[in-house]
Parts: C-alpha cells; structure tokens; sequence
C-alpha cells in the first residue's frame, strides 16, 4: 500500500522533539516520544479519521544531504524521504516526515542517511528480526499486540490485575458479561483480538504491556523477575497444576503475601521487596483499566461504561466521537 | 551587537507577558515573544485542525519518571508530571526542606508552553480585594494578631504603591479581553463595568456549598472563571452549539483542545498573531541578559534546536513565572558583576517568594452526582476578605473561599490524588492502601465516585525575607545554568489564618444539608514543600527603591528598559488566586510602554 503523506508543519515537528533533544549536557529527555504518535484528522470524517494515526519520523543529522525511512508501514525498498526542518528560514538538522498508520499496529523501521541505513538514535525501541538484523520499532494507539511479555507472562499477569480491580465481584462480571455479549460479533473481533486477556482485566494487561515497551521500560526488569519468581512460588505450592489456571484463592493469597511483604518461597536475593511489585501493578491496573483506550486498556471503554453503569459518570459527551458522542472535540 | 532588533522583547507567553505583547501590538509596535515551551494549539487555532491537548486523563499526571538529579536527597524518586512540566532532570526545582535537606520538587512550575499556566489553571480569575492592596496602612497599630509575637507582620506588611482603584480599569479590560463568566453581585470587589459572560448552570453537588454558604450567612456569587460560554468578539473564539458540552472534568491541569479555556494563547496571542508587529518564537529558552550600564542591550537565548542567538528590545520584559524570572536576572548578575549591583545592589532580589496560604475541607455528600460535567468551581464568596472578618478574627489579611468541583471528577485523578498532599505525594495514598482490592476497590468507588467535595481559601501569606530564591550552589539544568534553590516557610502568623479560614471552609461543608460528612479540613501550614503553581514575589515593586527591586512601573529601579512583570512584582500575594491580577497589571504596563517604545 503506498505511504499516505500527511503536512505537519515545522512547528509542530519542533513543538513535540526539541524540549526533549536540545541540550548541552545529559542525555535526551523522555526519548520514547520519538516517533511522534498522534491523533490523524482528515478533515472531514471523525469516523475515517478514527482509524489512524499520523506518525512524525524525527532525525537529526547537520551533515546529512539526504534521510528518508523505511518500515513495514510502507514499501521497504522505498524510503519515504524526511524534509529538512527549518526555524527562521535556516536549516536546523532536524529532519521530519509524518504518514498516516493505522491504529492497533507494531512497525520497524530504520532510517537512510545519505543511502546509508541506521537505527533511530533516540527511540529506545528495538526488534531484532530472524535474520539478525536490528530494527527501531513503533506502535499506534489501541495496539493489542504482545511486545513486553510472552504468552504465558501476559495470562499470569491477568491473573494478578484481576485482584487489584473491582471487576472479579459477581455484580461487576455481570456487567462484563453483559457489556461484551452486546457487542456484534465484528465489533468484539475488532476491539477485541486478544479476547482471552480481555475478561475481568478489561485490557489493562496490554495496557502495561505497551506502557514498559515505552514511557516505562524502566519497570520492565521488575515485571519480568517477579513473575518468574511467582510463577516458581506458584509451581512449588500447586505441583503439576499451570499457575494461570488455579482457582481464585490461590491469587487472593498471593496477593496478601506481596501485601505484606513476606512471600513463602520467594527469592528476596532475586527481588528484595515483593510489595513494591503490587504498588506498581496497583498504579498499572488502575491506570491501565480507566485510562483513555488508545493507551491499550480499558478496552472498549468498558471500565468507563462500567462506572457510567454503576454511578453517574457521562464519559460520551467530553470524547471525540465515535468512541464518544462530541463532534467538536476531535481527539 | 544583537543578531535582531525589536521595539519590545518579552521573554514567557503567559499571564505577565501576553498582555503587554497584546497591548504593544494593538498599538503598532514590533513585539518578540520568546517562549520556552512548545508552541501547543487549540484546535481552532491549529493548522491540522488537531490540538496538542487532549481529553486524557495521562495527560495531566502521566507515567512514571525517575528523577536522576545527582546532590539532592531525593534521587530516585518517582514523579509523574503534567506533558507541558519539564522533564524535571533536566530543569529541577530544589527546596530545603526543614531538616536541612536539598530535594528536587515538581513543585512550583507553571507550566512551560506557549499561554505558561494559564493553559493547566483552573481558571479561577477572582480579583484582589481593596485591602489587599494596603496591608501595611490596615495593620499598623495592632497588637491583636494572633501569634505574632514579634510584630513580624506589621513591620514586614508592605502596600502595593497603588490601590485598588487605579488597577480597577485594568481589571475591567482583562475580564473584557481574557473571556470570563462569572456573577458580579455579591463580590467585595466594586467594578466600574460588568464583561463577566453568563456562567453555566452550576453542578448539581454543588449545591450543598450554597446551602452551607446560606446557612452561615456568606454572600455568595458564582465564581469568575476563565472559560467562555458565549461566543467571545474580542479573541473570536466562538462555543459550541450545546453549550452544557463547555462542561467537561478535563479543566484544572488539562489544556483545552477547543480553546474554550482562555489562556493567553487563544485570549490574546493568537488574535494579534496575524499583525505585522507580533512575532512569537517558541521552544526557545533565554539563558540570560546582558546590559551597558543601565540599558539592557540583549537577550540572549538557546533556538529550538540549542544554537545561541542574540535579540535586543528597546524595551525588555521578563514575565517567565516568580522562580524562573528571579533564577534568571541571578544568572545575568552573576555573569556581569555590574549587571548584579544594578539589579540586586540592595539584596533584595529573589527575597519576599511568596505563595498563597492554602487549605479547605472536604465532605462526602449523600447522594452522587455527575461530576464529569463541570468547570472547576461553581460558588466563590468573599466573606473571609472582609475587614470586618478579618479583624474580628485577629488576623492581618483574609481571603476568598469556593468550591471545587472538577477534582476527584475523573476515575485515575480520584485514585492518584487520594491522600496525596500535592504533586509530590502523587498516588502515594492510593498505591499503599493495599486493602483496596477487590470488593475493598468496589467499595471505594461507591462511597467516593461522584460524592467527593470540597472547598477551599487562598489568603495572604506573610512576606518574609527568609523566604527567598537564589541558584543552588551545585544543582544544573540541562544548559548546565544553576538551577532555582527555594527557602520557604510559613510564619506562624500563616499558620493562624489557615487554621481559621480551613475551619470555615469545614463549617460551610458541615452545614450543607443533611447526610453531607466532613471528612477533613486542613492546610499546608505544616509543609514547606507546598509551593503550588501560585509562585509569586522575589521581585517586589514598591515606592521606595531601598526597599524593593522594581519601582511601581515594574520596572527595575536601576535599569531604564528591563521590566518584570510575572507574580514576582507582587509585595503581597492577595487573598486570591493571582493570575487575574498579574494579567490586569500586566495590561495597565503594556499601555504605559506604548508610549516608551
């Protein structure tokens, strides 16, 4: 399919990179803004606009006489060329373009420098493909992909989210139950890809697992340790059961375990303090779970429809439709 | 020699700076605004038709950063900052905490964005009260205060060198330019006109504030707040056919994507932005200035991408928020001895920082109520302000109280802001409420989602030179410039005032009606981390150059074209929010300088 350009001015290439790039000590700030992924207005259709997003690839290069960049969203062989970016008429070495990407997808991508191919310098996300080869990696809102976690971490995980959230109370399944058979089949399929994750955790295990392949990689080490640790405390107390598939009791019990900081079984030379994993996954769950959609959870809006459900909380009428009802607002 | 040469240089686009370039511009003159945060659009004003503001609750308070700053105490620290803060390793803060301590706070930032604050405030323009300007005049004499045995207060009260009624004409032109709603009758605030826009219908919790504020006998009106509700002539914004959809929980440290909020971008900025005179240059920061003798001859910044350029003004205005527009005429005087003695040759500057004294209470109402649909206050009453209060309480100052009505509006806000003591303490509550799981979370949810209200004052706090801003000794940012070391404390004077104004703000709540249950009064009285956004002096005016640092023009007493015109000028920080009173200031030094340029 070919690229859809989209015309975003200087401006706004300079607005959402150089806070975060200019500077004459330390290292970029908050480098997992880059690639720019932001909301796509066509002009016209809330609901064709919906579908996209606009991505602005940022490279900085003084010496460059040429950049243009390469990823999955586009033909491989075809570097889309970046302009040069300009602030008072003088060329600043920034060099930007920005293309229309559908919502809900995982890309790589690598730049090429006067014919020479590199990696994007500051996005800290990468991807190795089979053959070896390296790549700087970006998503758009509402990806449901797996990036962080293997299978069997995400459903372990959903286990854990599950006892922070409201949504385990028989009421509350109810509604789930309730809110998920009313949508059509299509639209579950779309909303809903990975449906196995999206009962009674309403996304927010995607959610955390976008939120350490970026703005928090910083978490993901922890993510990764503590459920290796509960799995074995897990296997050790339930021999030969999956850890994912015990009964309730044995997560509500976990959970008091972490609560108080004594695990039995746990390997504090692995990981000292098991509590400050659950405030971590609380902060995440309840994040993940109310947080706007595009972020991976609350899928469907479902935790919002719950509260509007439950109490009185008009959601629609402040969002951009068609998520919400506001024709003004456009996301 | 300057790379470029313009009538006016303003460095900061919000409050203190947008209404002289409004003024300036009006008048023929050729303005640079430079800004140092991003130039962020409402959809309105935005060549896509998109805004750089969304309806998000990460937005606001996203995810976690770590602060890395190496010397202070808090290394490695979680905070979690609004998308228009700094990146706080890259331009802390730092404070002295009681014990001594260095920390780095997100603390005392407006925000840095074209608009500064006014585009994260909740848009509560309330304007001074006529004693607010004359604190000395009134507290001469008195031995009734409470604790104040030294007499701290009366010798360290200052009067602004004018009153009330020569900024009343300037207030009327910001509440005409600025795009306000509100109600007038009612207030202790005389005005020689009425540009308020008709307030929407107010959110039905509430009514219990009017119901408490009834029963005790405070006047009340509905509170100016800097949002339209009609379509404003002056700035062109026009509002939404349903004008009930203005009302949305994504107010107070949220941008609005519809520039329904009137900051200073889509208030005054963005109108002017087509005249031939008005240039604005965001993502560019000013490292300092630099003067012969008593003429500042540039202002030297970074470009967005770092380069060093140069701009001289015939004028020079400095309105980048009190800490940092304090933080950089220091690091001016510190790179030119005599460019120090000029500006700081009384040892005054960065001295008298002041904030608001701040506190309420809040209650739990008996019935729920949408709070998704509000701006963020509903009812205001200046009862507290009234001399007569004032004195009958033995207090030097008083101040407003209202209602707020978008905090705890919003699922994740509710939860992160739950026993938190401000941005510091973010999710703290929450996170560590480890019973609140489960049916525990249900029944968190129910008891608090919609039934969460609370009412708050802002009132005077005592100026004090201990209270001061200077450059840490160590600490950089990212253009490796020392960094802003606050020193702040609370008189126990300031202690006095906010016990006594959080309990009227408990007793307002308490008589709100039947079921309403107070579930807490207090103030920051016993925190000096609590800087808040209301970041003001360090730079006082005044009448008497010994004794202030710029003379009642704004204008630094010793310069002939350097102005500061942020909450820094302000000698006392008034019983109310002060961005209406910066921008109304502000208006009346605009015109004074189209005559000086």
């Amino acid at each position: 399919m070919p690229v859809v350009q989209v015309p975003r001015d200087d401006q706004y290439v300079l607005n959402h990179t150089t806070r975060f790039l200019a500077r004459d000590v330390g290292e970029v700030a908050e480098p997992f803004h880059l690639p720019v992924v932001d909301t796509h207005w066509d002009g016209a259709s809330a609901e064709v606009s919906y579908r996209f997003n606009d991505v602005t690839f940022v490279h900085r290069d003084d010496q460059a006489r040429e950049v243009g960049v390469v990823g999955t969203f586009g033909e491989l062989h075809t570097p889309v060329p970046l302009r040069q970016v300009r602030f008072l008429g003088e060329p600043t070495g920034l060099w930007a373009v920005t293309v229309r990407v559908g919502k809900g997808q995982v890309h790589r991508y690598r730049f090429a420098v006067d014919g020479r191919s590199v990696l994007d310098p500051v996005n800290p996300q990468r991807q190795r493909c089979d053959n070896g080869r390296e790549w700087s990696r970006f998503f758009t809102h509402g990806c449901a992909v797996p990036i962080s976690f293997d299978r069997w971490e995400l459903r372990l995980l959903d286990r854990l989210v599950t006892q922070v959230l409201p949504f385990q109370l028989a009421e509350n399944r109810r509604f789930l139950d309730d809110f998920y058979h009313r949508l059509s089949r299509s639209e579950r399929d779309r909303q809903f890809p990975l449906a196995f994750l999206m009962d009674e955790s309403v996304g927010v295990v995607n959610f955390i697992d976008k939120l350490l392949a970026r703005e928090e990689r910083h978490n993901l080490d922890d993510y990764k340790t503590c459920l290796r640790l509960i799995d074995g405390v897990l296997r050790a107390r339930f021999p030969g059961r999956e850890p994912a598939e015990l009964g309730r009791q044995a997560f509500m019990d976990l959970y008091d375990e972490l609560a108080a900081n004594a695990v039995p079984g746990w390997d504090t030379g692995q990981y000292g303090e098991p509590r400050y994993f659950l405030v971590l996954l609380r902060r995440h769950a309840m994040t993940g779970a109310f947080a706007h959609p595009k972020h991976g959870g609350n899928n469907g809006a479902a935790a919002w429809a719950y509260l509007a459900e439950r109490f009185e909380f008009d959601w629609r009428s402040a969002l951009e439709a068609p998520l919400g009802r506001n024709t003004d607002y456009r996301g | 020699m300057a790379d470029e040469t313009f009538d006016a240089v303003i460095i900061g686009s919000g409050a203190g700076g947008a209404p002289i370039a409004h003024a300036l511009v009006r008048a023929g003159k050729r303005v640079l605004v430079l800004e140092k945060g991003p130039l962020f659009h409402a959809q309105h004003t935005s060549p896509d038709g998109l805004s750089d503001f969304k309806r998000d609750e990460e937005f606001a308070t996203g995810a976690e950063k770590v602060l890395r700053v190496p010397g202070v105490a808090n290394t490695g620290v979680s905070f979690y900052s609004s998308h228009v803060e700094p990146d706080l390793n890259d331009e802390p803060h730092v404070y002295r905490e009681k014990d001594g301590r260095d920390l780095a706070t997100i603390e005392g930032y407006t925000a840095q964005v074209v608009g500064g604050g006014t585009q994260l405030y909740g848009g509560v323009s309330l304007r001074f009260a006529p004693d607010d300007f004359r604190l000395c005049t009134v507290n001469q004499g008195r031995a009734d205060l409470r604790d104040d045995p030294n007499g701290d207060v009366a010798r360290e009260a200052r009067d602004w060198p004018f009153g009330y009624d020569e900024l009343e004409p300037w207030y009327c032109v910001a509440e005409d330019l600025v795009g306000i709603n509100g109600t007038r009758d009612g207030q202790l605030k005389p005005a020689s006109a009425d540009h308020y826009q008709k307030p929407l219908e107010p959110n039905s919790i509430s009514s219990h504030v009017a119901v408490g504020m009834d029963a005790l006998g405070l006047r009340r009106y509905r509170t100016p707040l800097a949002v339209i509700t009609e379509d404003h002539l002056p700035s062109g914004r026009t509002v939404p056919l349903d004008r009930e959809s203005i009302k949305t929980a994504f107010v107070n440290r949220y941008g609005d994507p519809l520039g329904l909020k009137s900051n200073t971008w889509v208030s005054l900025l963005h109108p002017i932005s087509t005249e031939p005179g008005f240039e604005l240059r965001a993502n560019c920061a000013v490292t300092h200035l630099s003067a012969t003798d008593s003429r500042v001859t540039a202002v030297h910044y970074r470009d967005p991408l770092g380069r060093s350029r140069t701009v001289s003004g015939t004028v020079v205005v400095v309105a980048c928020s009190a800490i940092e527009s304090v933080r950089l005429l220091h690091l001016s005087a510190e790179l030119d001895p005599a460019f120090g003695q000029r500006i700081n040759g009384n040892d005054l500057l960065g001295r008298y920082f002041l904030t608001h004294c701040f506190g309420g209470a809040s209650a739990r109402v008996p019935g729920r109520h949408d709070k998704s649909r509000t701006l963020d206050s509903d009812w205001a009453t200046d009862a507290c302000a009234a001399p007569e209060f004032v004195r009958a309480n033995n207090l030097w100052a008083g101040g407003a109280i209202y209602n707020n009505t978008s905090d705890s509006a919003l699922p994740i806000s509710m939860a992160r802001t739950w026993a938190a003591n401000d941005m510091d303490t973010m999710w703290k509550g929450y996170l560590y409420d480890l019973d609140m799981r489960g049916d525990g979370f249900d029944g968190y949810l129910n008891e608090n989602f919609g039934r969460q209200l609370s009412v708050a004052f802002m009132a005077n706090q005592v100026p004090l030179p201990t209270n001061r801003i200077t450059l840490h000794p160590s600490v950089r940012d990212k253009w490796n410039r020392p960094v802003a070391h606050i020193d702040k404390g609370w008189h126990s004077h300031d202690v006095a005032v906010m016990t006594v104004l959080a309990e009227q703000c408990r007793r307002i709540l308490a008589a709100g009606g039947d079921g309403v249950q107070v579930i807490g009064h207090g103030h920051v009285g016993n925190d000096v981390r609590r800087i808040a956004n209301h970041v003001l002096g360090g730079a006082r005016f005044g009448s008497d150059p010994r004794d202030s640092v710029l003379d009642p023009d704004c204008r630094a007493w010793r310069f002939d074209n350097l102005y500061v015109t942020d909450g820094s000028f302000m000698p006392t920080s008034g019983g109310a929010n002060p961005t209406l009173t910066i921008q109304a200031n502000a208006f009346r030094v605009g015109d004074l300088l189209t005559t000086r340029v």
